[in-house]
Order: structure tokens, then C-alpha cells, then sequence
């Protein structure tokens, strides 16, 4: 029973993007993040991977094998349709886009990555925390979403690394 | 004064000059040179002081191999204890100290402790201040043991850098060998990287001389570099490989300059290949620690890299063909040089410690610097963390690289082809996986080990003080296994980490024990293959970063309230409000809750959904009460079990609709609870049947607890009716609030009305202002983790793992229910039969009053009964209840639920207090408020 | 540190994954009679084999619940095997 409220830093404001040598990272704020589950959901629904590029403003993510993250898609109704589970978890992950030529050099200081190891999957464990990691729109341009709870600390860590990225 | 700076040569750059301080004097030297080659250029040779009898230390080694030369240096405000300065590279104004040396190395006030050598051996600590205590001198013991000091101040931004990398080969070492063999796989078109622990590339070359392959070394290496570089390899100098793990991951540490924390690359390497070279080891014999004995290799590697002569008058012993060519060297460079052969008889070092000659046998020779060579050891570290085998080879005297471990190989002076054209070829053919042709090495030593019972104080481990007598000790006392010889003794503790002394000592075990070398073995390898700062291995993750908490979307609203912040199960949560002493904020808290109401943040709350056609099945089977039966928009209290029976998680689950659940775990337990959903979901079930999404940090949940908490609620103008009949207790609504869904759960965690409030989290902040400002009307306010923990005790209500344990079952806590009638498999039914669940003194839960006018019973204390003083249970919570204005206490005692009423001794810390055995709930056991 | 192939996602950080026990067991029917030894031995008894180990592992990123086969002397993967058809 203490108060521990001095060692933790108050949430920052995400007004302004980090910035470091050839590296900028920014919060996003999609409209909508929809869990669809089952079992031939990756057959119907194109659901983007590792290192894929994921174009246009509406897209999927490749969670599982019978899970994608459907990101600033149409509403759908939440629950078991006889076909498919949908739950809308737009607030549940925070998300942080990071671009620049030395952004994929910034991702690998988290975890093993590279554009030559492809993955069915965009969920994985960077800097300890889980997260989906893909590349949106262009080849240097990259997102991460992590549970809500985790993005200060996310943002705190990619901050400290970017510091380190020197000569 | 000794060693002195040639006109030309080495890679340093004479038209600089850099000023630095050791022991209180100035000296300068060049850009490119180390602090010990810098020192040695002006005459400098006392360096250091052994651990143990502070004997005079000179400079060993040229690399990582030196075990003497440890100096704590500054710059710039900045203090690095211990650092080797063989290995340092010097920059103007270093201010150098000679460690476990006052006021300097050169006149150490300590040194009369080597006089004391004779009660001082191995293991004297162990014999010698056991009587009366120990702990007498140990304080005077840590004084004078250690080595640099520590001034007690953080280095700025001292963090390293951390990045992952992978390639096809990893060349460990930028000599000759793992150039050539690099510059062969890039053009081969292999993903190369090389790494090169100098600024500079070359190893062993420098040491050498003469001409590779028809061209000098500078010519040759610029041409390797090049091509390497044109055909996409990557070159990375400074670079220490310092550990070997794993399916191929190699641990690079890159030197980024003094006071600044290094990188760290975690290699995964296809293919390594181990081009490390080999080290000189010293010979044994008597007084070989002087300064001014060193290695012959060494005294090479500052002529030939630092353009530093090490003596004038020099007497080189060597068993070994290895150093024919810095003989020349040396001669060339203006040295006069006398070879003795070490087979001639007794050495011994002559002069103290200003060494001024060498007896071999009976001739005396006089000399200022002894140059020694005992034969070359493969530095094969590497290929030993990643379990690679050793082979004795008679031939070269030295432990090989033997049975090659899962993608690793070894060339050049590694594997023990010392010859250089030779391990060129060899290099060629092992990069692009060919065998190696085999060739004549011309390498030759006679071998020339320590003698027991030689006379004089032969060294062993230089730094340590470990002795050839020593070691004849330890096999006395029968540590004979070289690792309890290690531990004994110090030998190869040092901060070499036995680089130039483990040979010598096994050898010298062999010998005593008339045993072949192989037979006695060596000691583990471990990583760090040189000393590596602790940083290097958290890299960003410390202060906050090193377990980060979970963060409330609404912590700027709890910090504007005055919020205490505490960690409760790996959230960052308010504790209290208010800024009040916590004792105070928490009762006024629990006032208010009871009085009016309280506005609890419970967002981490759970909120796992079940779905799918065999999610009724799926949840019945998951949790220990009978869930199938349950009605959508109802809810129900229960528990999930581990296969043993026992208690893991307690919470609510709703059903919102025929194949769709909500499991609101409890806080902590939510990637658990999801955890074990889907793994019972996939092993034993149909996966296509039942889908499992943790919507848990989507939602925020505020909860509205106390007699006020439905007028609270009636003034956000919600569609809902809300009074008791319509919305009763355990049951779930879903309307909107602010245009956004909004679910609503009665259920209850204090006993009086409650509603928990769950909407996306974007959406917390106005729910938050709603609620507050519709509070402040009827006197209620936030409430804190604390208070709800003092309102849940009153009424009974548990906290997994702070009332339960381990070994708790839902019948110790008064829900036998469904053991005994629930008809369906279920997680832990079986464990709930078994004798120990079936035990007549099974720990249950109670509750415990203390006579009037006593203080809370301590959390933990222990309940007694009988003479004989045996704990039958243990307090688990304890508080002073400000609604009932006495102390309240929640316990596990055995066979509890039969003993109300009983008046029982409690333990605590030698104390003993009094307390009675009473029902769990303390407030309204009849749940008149949970309905008011 | 180890790499361990995930039957979906493909080769992972060993941290990545969570060690769910060994192969080979079944939970018994508990609605038939089940023995105090079998349930002792189907919660406890371990094989705990030194070299070639066939073990049940979770890829938490993806839920992947799968079968490993190991060395657990040379840490060597020997392969695995998925338990699901879907997404295939």
C-alpha cells in the first residue's frame, strides 16, 4: 500500500511524433478494429501477413488460422452469426506507425525480423510486448497495434531506442 | 624505463598527440594506441597489483589476454572501474589509477603483504578465520579484496543499443584466415558478415610481419576489405563476439566509444566460422610475474601494431617455432636478442622488481625484458559454448577444435593450422563448405609443462596469486577435479578469465597426478568470452521499462483526483484518492461507498467472449458451476478450477445471447483465464466450434457501488429502467449512453446495490465525468482498489490468492454445490474426489473477530490451538471496518466452517493474541442492502 | 536463444512460446469412475526423457497450439506437427 504514482510517467499527450536519425513514429487512431473468427476465414476474408504491404484504407490482418483483424471495415454485428464470431475491439489496441528509411532497422531492435522470413501471421512479441506488426502502404512505412494498455509503454521503449540509433 | 617508440611502423598516428594521466602522472601518446601500449612507449612498467600479495604487475599480454594491466580510467567526468588496458583505446585526457594499488601501482603500500605468502595460499580464508567467527573479518576482508572503485555516479544515457540481425556466415575474427575466408563466401555469393574485435583488420599479422601472399600485410588487407565490401558482406570492427547460444545465435558486443554503453547485435547465424586465432601461453618458473616478462607474441604486437619496443636488451624463451619471425622483428628494430632455450634447466627471473636478467640453469643472462613464449592454445571459447568437442593433439601441444558443433566451424590458428599460407586455403575451402586440404603444418614445440615441486614461486594465474605450490596444495587436499581446483584455488577466476592460465594449471594437475593432460580436461566455457557491462543485456528495458505496467485509459482523470498509484496485478490502478494519509482516504472512502456510493474504475476487469455453436458446452466444461442453464441477459458467480480442484479464478460470466458468453475473470487473471481457454478449447475440443476473443482493453468499466448508486445512474438519462424488479440482481442490460453501447451488469462486489458500467474505452472520460458530477449531487466520489478491498472483506467476499491458496477448493469456501450435483465433465471434477479434497481438516474459510478494544489482526498470523503450538490456519485478510467500526479479519482454518464460535490463539512474531471463529460475512448477512 | 517453428506462423523467438506439457496424454473420461493412480498419473507423472522429447507447445502470438519433437540435450527441433486443418 504506496503510492508508486511518482515512478511512473504520466501519460504523454501523442501530439507529437518521436523522431530520431531517418525514423518517425506517430499514433493512429483507426475508425474501427473488428475480430472475425472461423474456421475458413482466411479463405473468404484476404487477410494481410509478414512482410506483405497492405494497400488501401480498408484492409485485414492475419491473426491465427481462424482469426483476422479487420481494420476501418464496414460495422458488422457483433457475436455468432452461424458462420463467424465478430467482436469489435477498436479500442482494445493502441496504434503506432512508424516510417522513414531506418524504420525496419527500429523494428529489429525488438525482435528478430526480417523482409526475407515471411509470416502467415502479423502477431508477434517486439520489445517484450505483444503486438501485430505489418507494413501499410509503402515498403518503409510500418504499424504496430498492442493492447491499449501497453501503448505508453510501447511509445516509451520505441522513444529510448530511437535515442540509442546513433553511429 | 624500458620500452620505447619506434620511428616508424604500427598503425598509430605520430603527427597527433594525446595527453592522459596514470597514477598521477601525465604522459602522451598517439591516436591507435591502447592505454598499455602508450604507457609501455614511455617506460611505464609497473601497471597493476596481484590480488592477493599486491606483487608488482607489468603488462602480459597485447589483447583481451592480459591479466594484469586493470586500470580505472576517467574522462570527462566519467569514471569506467576496471577496465583493461591492453584493450582501452587511449583518447586525450584519460585520466588513469592502477586499481588495488595506493597511492600507485609502482609503490603500492600493500606490497608488504607478499611477505605474508607463505600463511596466504589457497584456500587460507577457508582454514584460517573460522575461529571464533567469520563475520569478524569479513568486513576487513571485503576492504581489502576487489578491485576498481566505483565513484558512485550513473553515466548518462549509458544504455546500449540492442538490434537483431541474421545472415548465412558469421566470421568470428578479421585476421588473415577469416578474410580470406569471408572474401570467398561473399563472392560466392553468400550474406557475409565479419566481425573484427580491433578498430583495425588484420590479427595476427601485425604480430608477424613479412609479406602475404606476395604483397604487405597493409596492401593485402585493403584488397580483402574491398572486395569483401563489393561483393555485400558486412564488416563490423570493434566487435567482440563475446557468447555463442542457441540454434546459431551469436552475442556481438560493438565498442561505440568510452563511457558509452555498447551495441549489442543478436546474431542468427546460418553458418559460423571460428577464425579467433590463438594465444601465447607463459611458461612456469620462478618469479615469471615480474614486470618486464612477457609474451613474446605480445612484445610482437606492439612492435608490429603500436610501434612500441618493448626492451632493448631482450632474452626470449621459447618452446616453440611460433616466434621466429618477431625474433627478427625485434632485431630490426634495433633490440639486442638473446635466445635461451627454457629446456636448459631452472629459470628463474632475476631483479625483483626491476627485472635486470634471467638464470637458466647455470648461465645468467642480463636482459630488461624477458619474452616467453610456452606455445600456442587455440582460442576456442566459442566453439565451447556451443558445445563443440576438444581433441588433444600432441603435435601442436594444444587442445583443437575436435567434433564440430550443429553450423560452426573453425579455421586458421583456431583449429590449429598456425601456418599462414595454410590456413589461407584452409579458410578458402571451409567458406564454401569444402572439405580442407590436408597440409604439413610447420609448426613445432617441445613440450615444456609446470614440474611439481619446482623450486621458487612459479605463477600460475598472474592476477589471482595462484601458485605452482598452490596447486600442489589443492591435489594434497584432494580438489583434483579441474573445476574444484578452479574453485579452490582462484586459478582462471581472474579477470582474464584464465586466458593465459588454465593450460598451465591443468597441466601442472596432470603432472602431479601423473595423469595425461586430456584426461584432467578443462573447465567450462561460459559467455561473456570478455567482460561485457551488464547494460549490454537490458539495453532500453530499466526503470519503467523493465516490467512495464498496463496503463487506465482514464489515469489523467485518477491523477486530477489526487490518485495514490500502486501496481495491482500488472495494472498501474488508484489505490486511494484525495492525497489524505492512505489510512484516512480509505475509510472516508468506505464511508462514502456505504453512505451514498462509490465510483470504482474496474476496467481491467475481464471481458473474454465466448462464441459459437459449442460455446454452452465449451463454458460448462470450463468453469465449475453449471453454466448451460444459464439465461441470456443473467448472470452467474463461479470459479474456475485446475485439473488438481484447486481454485484459479473467480468472476462473473454473462450470456448475452444463446452462443455468445462473457467471462469477466478477475483483473490479473485475463491473459491466464484466456490461456487456458484456448488451450482447453483446442486439446479436447472442436476449435471450429467455439471462438474465444478477449475484448477485455476494449471496454472501460466504472462501477457504481451503495445505496445511491441507482439515483446516481438515473440521472445520465439512460433508455433503462432500473428499479429492482425490472433489472434485478445478477442480471445484464445493454442500452447506449452518449450514442455509444453501453452494457450494464448488476452485480456486486460490496453487497450493496452495484452496476457496472462497460462502454468502449474512447468514451471513458465523459462516462467518468457523468458519473462524478451525478455523484458529487448525493455525496459520492471515486473510490479506490483499497477501499473496495475493506468493503468486499465485510461482506465476506474473497480474493483469489489473497484468501485462498493452492491448495483451496470451491468446498472450503462454501460452494460444494456443484461437486456434488453438477452431472457434466468439467475442469478439476476429478481433482475434487481426491483424498486430500476428500480430508476431514481441510482448510476453510472463516471469518475472526477479536475481543472489544483490540487492534487488527496481523494478515498472515497463524492460528493455534492446544499445548502444543501447531498453525491450523493463517489470517488472510485483515482490516478496521469503518462501517462497523471494528476489526474485521477473513482466515483458512482447518475444519473452520464447523468451529463458530470457537476462541482461538493467534500467532503472529512471537506474539500471541485472542480471536473468535465466525461466518465469513460480517455486514448484513441476510443481504438486506444488496436489494435496498 | 532458440527458434521454434510455429505450424503457422514459421520460426519464432523461443519467447514466443509457451511449453504446455508432454505429448501422449489424454484426460480420462471423468464421467466414468477414474482411479486415484490414473488421475494421480495423468496429472503428475512425467516422462521427463533426456534426448528425444515429444512435447505439446502454445505459440502465444497466435494460439497455435501444436507438437514438438526436441532434443532436449542438443536443443535441436526436430520438427513439428500441427493439430488443426483450418487455415491450411
Amino acid at each position: 500500500m504506496r503510492d508508486d504514482g511518482r515512478k511512473w510517467d504520466a501519460p504523454p499527450e501523442y501530439s507529437q511524433p518521436l523522431t530520431g536519425a531517418g525514423v518517425r513514429a506517430a499514433r493512429v487512431w483507426p475508425q474501427r478494429q473488428v475480430l472475425i473468427s472461423a474456421p475458413d476465414v482466411l479463405a473468404r476474408i484476404e487477410a494481410a501477413g509478414w512482410p506483405g504491404v497492405v494497400r488501401g484504407d480498408s484492409y485485414a490482418l492475419s491473426l491465427r488460422r481462424d482469426r483476422v483483424l479487420e481494420v476501418d471495415g464496414p460495422p458488422r454485428d457483433e457475436g455468432w452469426d452461424g458462420r463467424q464470431a465478430v467482436t469489435e475491439v477498436t479500442d482494445a489496441y493502441a496504434v503506432i506507425q512508424i516510417e522513414g528509411p531506418q524504420a525496419l532497422a527500429l523494428c529489429r531492435r525488438g525482435t528478430e525480423l526480417s523482409l526475407s522470413h515471411p509470416s502467415r501471421s502479423v502477431a508477434r512479441q517486439m520489445f517484450g510486448l505483444p503486438v501485430f506488426l505489418y507494413r501499410w502502404q509503402t515498403e518503409d512505412r510500418f504499424r504496430l497495434h498492442t493492447p491499449r494498455g501497453y501503448g505508453q509503454a510501447l511509445w516509451q521503449t520505441l522513444a529510448a531506442h530511437m535515442r540509442q540509433m546513433r553511429p | 624505463m624500458s620500452g620505447t617508440r619506434t620511428e616508424t611502423g604500427g598503425l598509430i598516428d605520430r603527427t597527433k598527440t594525446l595527453r592522459f594521466r596514470f597514477d598521477g602522472r601525465g604522459y602522451a601518446g598517439h591516436p591507435g594506441d591502447t592505454l598499455a601500449s602508450a604507457l609501455l612507449a614511455n617506460g611505464v612498467r609497473v601497471l597493476g597489483r596481484s590480488f592477493k600479495y599486491h606483487r608488482p604487475r607489468g603488462v602480459w599480454g597485447g589483447w583481451f589476454d592480459d591479466p594484469n594491466a586493470i586500470l580505472d580510467v576517467g574522462l570527462d567526468g566519467n569514471a569506467i572501474p576496471n577496465c583493461q588496458a591492453t584493450t582501452t583505446p587511449l583518447l586525450d585526457g584519460m585520466e588513469s589509477r592502477a586499481v588495488n594499488a595506493w597511492p600507485s601501482a609502482a609503490r603500492d603500500v600493500k606490497g608488504g603483504l607478499d611477505l605474508l605468502h607463505r600463511w596466504l595460499g589457497a584456500g587460507f580464508y577457508y582454514k584460517t578465520f573460522i575461529w571464533p567467527d567469520w563475520h569478524l573479518f569479513e568486513p576487513t576482508i571485503r576492504r581489502m579484496a576487489g578491485l576498481g572503485a566505483v565513484d558512485g555516479k550513473t553515466i548518462p544515457d549509458y544504455v546500449a543499443d540492442q538490434i537483431h540481425d541474421s545472415c548465412d556466415l558469421l566470421v568470428v575474427g578479421g585476421g588473415a584466415a577469416g578474410l580470406a575466408a569471408a572474401r570467398a563466401a561473399a563472392e560466392a555469393g553468400q550474406d557475409v558478415v565479419l566481425v573484427e574485435d580491433h578498430a583495425d583488420l588484420g590479427g595476427g599479422l601485425y604480430r608477424r610481419g613479412g609479406e602475404v601472399e606476395g604483397r604487405s600485410p597493409a596492401d593485402w588487407l585493403a584488397e580483402q576489405r574491398a572486395a569483401i565490401e563489393t561483393a555485400g558482406g558486412c564488416i563490423l570492427s570493434s566487435t567482440t563476439a563475446f557468447g555463442v547460444y542457441d540454434h546459431g545465435l551469436v552475442g556481438l558486443a560493438t565498442d561505440r566509444g568510452f563511457a558509452r554503453a555498447p551495441r549489442l547485435t543478436r546474431m542468427r547465424a546460418r553458418r559460423t566460422l571460428m577464425a579467433t586465432g590463438a594465444l601465447d601461453r607463459p611458461l612456469t618458473f620462478a618469479d615469471n610475474d615480474r614486470p618486464g616478462v612477457m609474451s613474446l607474441q605480445a612484445a610482437a604486437e606492439y612492435l608490429g601494431r603500436y610501434g612500441v619496443l618493448v626492451g632493448r636488451r631482450i632474452v626470449v624463451l621459447s618452446n616453440n617455432s611460433a616466434g621466429q619471425s618477431a625474433v627478427a622483428a625485434l632485431r630490426a628494430a634495433g633490440a639486442e636478442v638473446v635466445e635461451a632455450d627454457p629446456a636448459d634447466g631452472p629459470i628463474r627471473a632475476l631483479g625483483g622488481a626491476r627485472l635486470n636478467g634471467v638464470q637458466v640453469g647455470d648461465r645468467q643472462l642480463a636482459c630488461d625484458s624477458l619474452l616467453v613464449s610456452g606455445g600456442l592454445t587455440p582460442v576456442v571459447h566459442l566453439w565451447r559454448h556451443a558445445g563443440g568437442k576438444l581433441d588433444w593433439s600432441e603435435t601442436a601441444n594444444a587442445f583443437l577444435p575436435g567434433a564440430a558443433p550443429e553450423g560452426m566451424a573453425a579455421i586458421g590458428a583456431a583449429n590449429g593450422t598456425f601456418n599462414l599460407q595454410a590456413a589461407l586455403e584452409e579458410a578458402r575451402a571451409v567458406a564454401l563448405g569444402k572439405p580442407p586440404a590436408p597440409s604439413a603444418s610447420s609448426y613445432t614445440i617441445r613440450p615444456l609443462w609446470p614440474e611439481p615441486g619446482a623450486k621458487g614461486r612459479q605463477w600460475i594465474d598472474f592476477q589471482h596469486d595462484v601458485t605452482l605450490k598452490d596447486i600442489e596444495l589443492a591435489a594434497r587436499e584432494n580438489y583434483v577435479s579441474v573445476e574444484h581446483l578452479k574453485r579452490y584455488t582462484t586459478l582462471g577466476m581472474a579477470a582474464d578469465q584464465g586466458k593465459t592460465s588454465n593450460m598451465a594449471g591443468l597441466a601442472a594437475m596432470a603432472a602431479i597426478q601423473g595423469r595425461p593432460i586430456p584426461e584432467v580436461g578443462t573447465t567450462t566455457f561460459r559467455p561473456p568470452f570478455v567482460p561485457v557491462p551488464l547494460e549490454l543485456y537490458h539495453g532500453a528495458r530499466r526503470g519503467q521499462l523493465l516490467n512495464p505496467l498496463k496503463r487506465l485509459a482514464l489515469e489523467p482523470q485518477h491523477r486530477q483526483a489526487g490518485a495514490a498509484l500502486g501496481e495491482y496485478g500488472g495494472w498501474l490502478r488508484p489505490g486511494w484518492y484525495g492525497g489524505k494519509p492512505a489510512r484516512d482516504a480509505i475509510r472516508d472512502e468506505v464511508q462514502m461507498a456505504r453512505s451514498s456510493a462509490g465510483i470504482f474504475d474496474g476496467s481491467p476487469l475481464g471481458k473474454i467472449e465466448v462464441m459459437g455453436p459449442d460455446a454452452a458446452a465449451f463454458v460448462d466444461f470450463v468453469y465449475y458451476n453449471t453454466v448451460a442453464t444459464l439465461k441470456p441477459g443473467h448472470i452467474r458467480y463461479g470459479f474456475m478450477l485446475t485439473e488438481s480442484g484447486a481454485v484459479y479464478d473467480d468472476g462473473v460470466i454473462a450470456r448475452l445471447g444463446s452462443e455468445h458468453f462473457v467471462i469477466s475473470c478477475s483483473s490479473s487473471h485475463v491473459d491466464g483465464v484466456e490461456t487456458m481457454l484456448e488451450s482447453w478449447r483446442q486439446d479436447g475440443n472442436d476449435p471450429d466450434r467455439i471462438f474465444v476473443h478477449d475484448a477485455t482493453q476494449h471496454w472501460a468499466t466504472l462501477a457504481v457501488t451503495g445505496p445511491k448508486a441507482r439515483e446516481i445512474l438515473g440521472a445520465l438519462v439512460l433508455d433503462l429502467n432500473l428499479s429492482r424488479d425490472v433489472f434485478p440482481h445478477m442480471s445484464f442490460r445493454e442500452t447506449i449512453f452518449a450514442g455509444t453501447p453501453l452494457r450494464i451488469a448488476r452485480v456486486s462486489f460490496t453487497g450493496d446495490v452495484s452496476f457496472e458500467l462497460s462502454l468502449r474505452t474512447a468514451k471513458a472520460a465523459d462516462l467518468w465525468a457523468a458519473l462524478t458530477m451525478a455523484g458529487a449531487e448525493h455525496g459520492a466520489g471515486p473510490i479506490g482498489i483499497e477501499a473496495l478491498s475493506v468493503l468486499r472483506a465485510e461482506k465476506g467476499f474473497i480474493i483469489i490468492g489473497k484468501d485462498t491458496d493452492g491448495e483451496t477448493m470451491p468446498h472450503d469456501l462454501g460452494f460444494g454445490g456443484p461437486r456434488q450435483k453438477k452431472k457434466t465433465a468439467f475442469v478439476g471434477d476429478r481433482g475434487l474426489h481426491s483424498e486430500a479434497a476428500n480430508a476431514p481438516d481441510r482448510r476453510q474459510l472463516v471469518g475472526l473477530s477479536v475481543p472489544e478494544g483490540s487492534p487488527a489482526l496481523p494478515t498472515g498470523a497463524h492460528l493455534v490451538t492446544g499445548d502444543k503450538p501447531r498453525s491450523e490456519g493463517i489470517v488472510t485478510s485483515s482490516y478496521i471496518s469503518p462501517t462497523l467500526d471494528r476489526p474485521i479479519a477473513l482466515a483458512l482454518l482447518a475444519r473452520g466452517a464447523a468451529r463458530h464460535g470457537e476462541v482461538l490463539r493467534v500467532w503472529h512474531m512471537g506474539q500471541v493474541r485472542a480471536a473468535t471463529v465466525t461466518p465469513p460475512c460480517a455486514l448484513d448477512p441476510k443481504g438486506a442492502r444488496l436489494d435496498a | 536463444m532458440q527458434l521454434f517453428p510455429c505450424p503457422f506462423c514459421g520460426a519464432r523467438d523461443e519467447r514466443e512460446f509457451h511449453f504446455m506439457g508432454e505429448a501422449g496424454k489424454t484426460r480420462p473420461d471423468t464421467q466414468q469412475p477414474v482411479s486415484d493412480a490414473d488421475w494421480a498419473a495423468y496429472l503428475y507423472d512425467q516422462r521427463n526423457d533426456k534426448g528425444r522429447v515429444r512435447e505439446v507447445w502454445m505459440h502465444l502470438p497466435c494460439r497455435e497450439v501444436f507438437g514438438m519433437q526436441r532434443d532436449s540435450v542438443t536443443m535441436q527441433v526436430l520438427g513439428t506437427t500441427a493439430f488443426r486443418k483450418a487455415g491450411a
